[in-house]
């Protein structure tokens, strides 16, 4: 079963008389455990597409199912829950709380979570060793490199053990060797923790590493490269260009 | 989420800025410093205004012939107490009274070569404890006897205006029992100086016999007045010396103008206040919006992962509260010192103290610590302080995560 469900959403922003179709019928399915990646041009929606699918933001039409739930009608309390129970964020700026340290900052969405004292400091330490900054806890993110702040951002978004983990752009302010890293390092948490990862992206770096690229061009999918079974490749790459059904 | 970590972010908020901080807290402190200093030297003036006229003029409970008139002097046997001395007596025997004495007032003129004075003549029992304060602000020549016959006191400021000195003799006329101006001369024994201007200026004091013999009263007083131990007792002495032809006051009753007059008073200083506290509050309230504005992005971020907009509220208002504290605790310490300051060192008021009105206010005046007052002002300062910061976490709680996290 799909963990995120989008039936033609559509969203379209008003700056005073001018209006943008951000969202022109988007519909998608995720599943448990994937790493993929949605890429297209800039303005493309893409980063709507995330903040619709995490709960930031409504669509105008359409209806996004979580975890089977239909989150299109909740208020902004309900929606803040839920984004601090199933969602993690990684962002492209890190968005870090630039006054707490980077302990602080991984623990944060537990004490959201009211998760208890104890727990929280053994599973804020596991991740923060799992992005390999155990030697950096009370740094705060000024005294941190940019892949440093991107790898504390990660340990964030998976401390909760979240469904899926939406990382818009997260390579975009990072070099090659920091953003190879943080790929990495998400890749190897999605096969231990099977949290499933969906990434907005322009880089290269990122879709060599999705299992799937979703191209969106002028809000709508243009093409949706599923994890395909090997025949099915065989068959597409035997036909190129042919839609799929 | 737990509350205390809700702190935690709010104090780190307020670290992060530390001269805003710094300064706004400032702000309240110096605030509420200067509310107690004012209130504690405004509380003194009036305070000492109401122990003046109490020291002075009333006493804390007086008693008075049944038929005495309200507001102006009078020397007909009828409305004088017959034997007054017998009343004292029975008031020194209350255990809460510390002094009582008969006293007679007579409205006098005195006139030299120049000039003619209207003035206020109170003869006392010079040997009464009720005067030791009057004994104890004699600046030139001696306190009176019991049995002088023509000398009296004089203030020392009146004196000066009159240029006469101790020694000098002056004629009194004044209308006695029988409706009928008589004039006698009288030499000044000594001059005094209560502290009060007003006073210095127009009260002459003899021996209580020579008052009598001078307006015709006989034995008789104008009334018994009574120093009590603590002026609580004031009702209490007074329902026990009442009885038929006589009429009991307390110090409240006497001093009901005054009184009057002070809760007016008030009433202007707590605009006042008002104003005050309500610039501190402005301040707080631009401040957190500054660092709300400052912060949008931050407080996104915490949006986006899930903090509620109750939460977030919370988190400003709790900045607010260590601000408001903060400045609340430094502002009470500043505070205090200032109401210190003044009571040590007074202001003189001079000139103006003689322009105060009804209000017997001493030439210098001191602050006084008003415990009550104080506490008020600063639970008022620390509600207000967190009433004005609603405005900027309200605005912080409505902030969408999405386009707070598009600020960067
Ligand atoms: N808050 C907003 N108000 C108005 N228009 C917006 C807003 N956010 C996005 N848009 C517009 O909607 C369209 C889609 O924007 P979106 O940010 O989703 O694109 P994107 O694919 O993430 O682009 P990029 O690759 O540059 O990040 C763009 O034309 C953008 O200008
Ligand atoms: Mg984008």
């Amino acid at each position: 079963m799909p963990i995120i469900e989008l039936f033609d959403i559509h969203k379209t922003y008003r700056i005073g008389e001018v209006e943008t179709r951000a969202l022109d019928g988007v519909s998608l399915n995720f599943e448990p455990g994937e790493f993929s990646a949605i890429v297209g041009p800039s303005g493309s929606g893409k980063t709507t597409l995330l903040q619709i699918m995490g709960c930031l933001d409504r669509p105008d039409r359409g209806i996004v199912k979580l975890d089977d739930r239909d989150v299109t009608r909740l208020n902004a309390d309900q929606r803040a829950e839920l984004r601090r129970n199933v969602i993690g964020f990684i962002f492209q700026f890190f968005a870090l709380i630039p006054v707490l340290d980077a302990y602080e900052n991984v623990e944060l969405p537990l004490l959201l979570a009211g998760v208890g004292a104890r727990e929280r400091r053994e599973r804020t330490l596991e991740m923060l060793e799992a992005v390999g900054l155990s030697d950096r806890i009370h740094h705060r993110p000024n005294q941190l490199s940019g892949g440093q702040q991107q790898r504390v951002a990660i340990a964030r978004a998976l401390v909760k053990r979240p469904l899926v983990v939406l990382a818009d752009e997260p390579t975009a302010n990072l070099d090659t060797a920091n953003g190879e890293q943080a790929m990495e390092i998400m890749q190897r948490l999605n096969e231990q923790t099977g949290t499933a990862f969906i990434f907005a992206t322009h880089d290269p770096r990122v879709m060599k590493f999705a299992r799937r690229t979703i191209h969106l061009v002028d809000g709508r999918v243009a093409e949706n490269h599923a994890p395909v079974p090997v025949e099915a490749a065989v068959r597409s790459l035997s036909h190129p260009g042919e839609p799929r059904a | 989420m737990t509350r205390t970590k809700l702190w935690m972010i709010a104090y780190r908020g307020l670290t992060r800025n530390r001269r805003r901080t710094f300064f706004t807290m400032l702000a309240v402190a110096l605030g509420l410093a200067l509310l107690i200093t004012l209130n504690g030297y405004i509380s003194g003036v009036m305070e000492d205004g109401l122990q003046n006229s109490i020291r002075l003029q009333t006493g804390h409970v007086q008693v008075r012939a049944a038929g005495y008139p309200d507001g102006k002097h009078s020397v007909q046997w009828k409305d004088l107490i017959e034997r007054p001395e017998e009343i004292a007596a029975q008031a020194m025997a209350m255990p809460e009274v510390r002094a009582a004495a008969p006293i007679l007032w007579l409205d006098a003129v005195l006139s030299t070569g120049e000039e003619s004075v209207g003035l206020q003549v109170y003869g006392i029992d010079v040997n009464s404890p009720l005067h030791d304060p009057l004994r104890a602000s004699v600046i030139a020549g001696a306190f009176l006897e019991a049995t002088d016959r023509s000398g009296v006191l004089m203030g020392g400021r009146l004196a000066q205006s009159l240029n006469l000195k101790v020694g000098d003799t002056v004629p009194l006329v004044t209308i006695n029992a029988n409706g009928e101006p008589v004039e006698a001369p009288f030499v000044i024994r000594g001059l005094f100086s209560s502290g009060v201007l007003v006073y210095d200026e127009s009260v002459l004091f003899m021996p209580l016999a020579r008052a009598q013999s001078f307006a015709l009263t006989g034995n008789r007083a104008s009334a018994v007045m009574i120093e009590l131990h603590r002026r609580e007792d004031a009702d209490k002495v007074a329902v026990a010396l009442a009885q038929p032809g006589l009429q009991t006051f307390t110090w409240r009753d006497l001093n009901a103008f005054i009184l009057q007059s002070m809760d007016a008073a008030f009433s202007f200083y707590i605009l006042m206040d008002a104003i005050v506290i309500m610039i501190v509050a402005v301040i707080i309230a631009n401040t957190l919006l500054m660092a709300v504005f400052e912060r949008v992005r931050e407080i996104g971020i915490l949006a986006a992962l899930g903090m509620k907009r109750l939460e977030i509220l919370l988190m400003v208002l709790y900045e607010a509260a260590i601000i408001a504290l903060a400045g609340v605790v430094v502002g009470i310490a500043l505070g205090l010192l200032g109401v210190f300051f003044l009571t040590q060192n007074g202001f003189v008021l001079g000139e103006m103290a003689t322009t105060a009105g009804n209000l017997p206010i001493s030439n210098v005046v001191y602050a006084r610590f008003a415990p009550d007052l104080f506490t008020w002002l600063a639970v008022w300062t620390f509600l207000i302080a967190l009433l004005a910061s609603l405005y900027p976490a309200w605005f912080a709680a409505r902030l969408e995560p999405v386009r707070a996290l598009h600020t960067e």
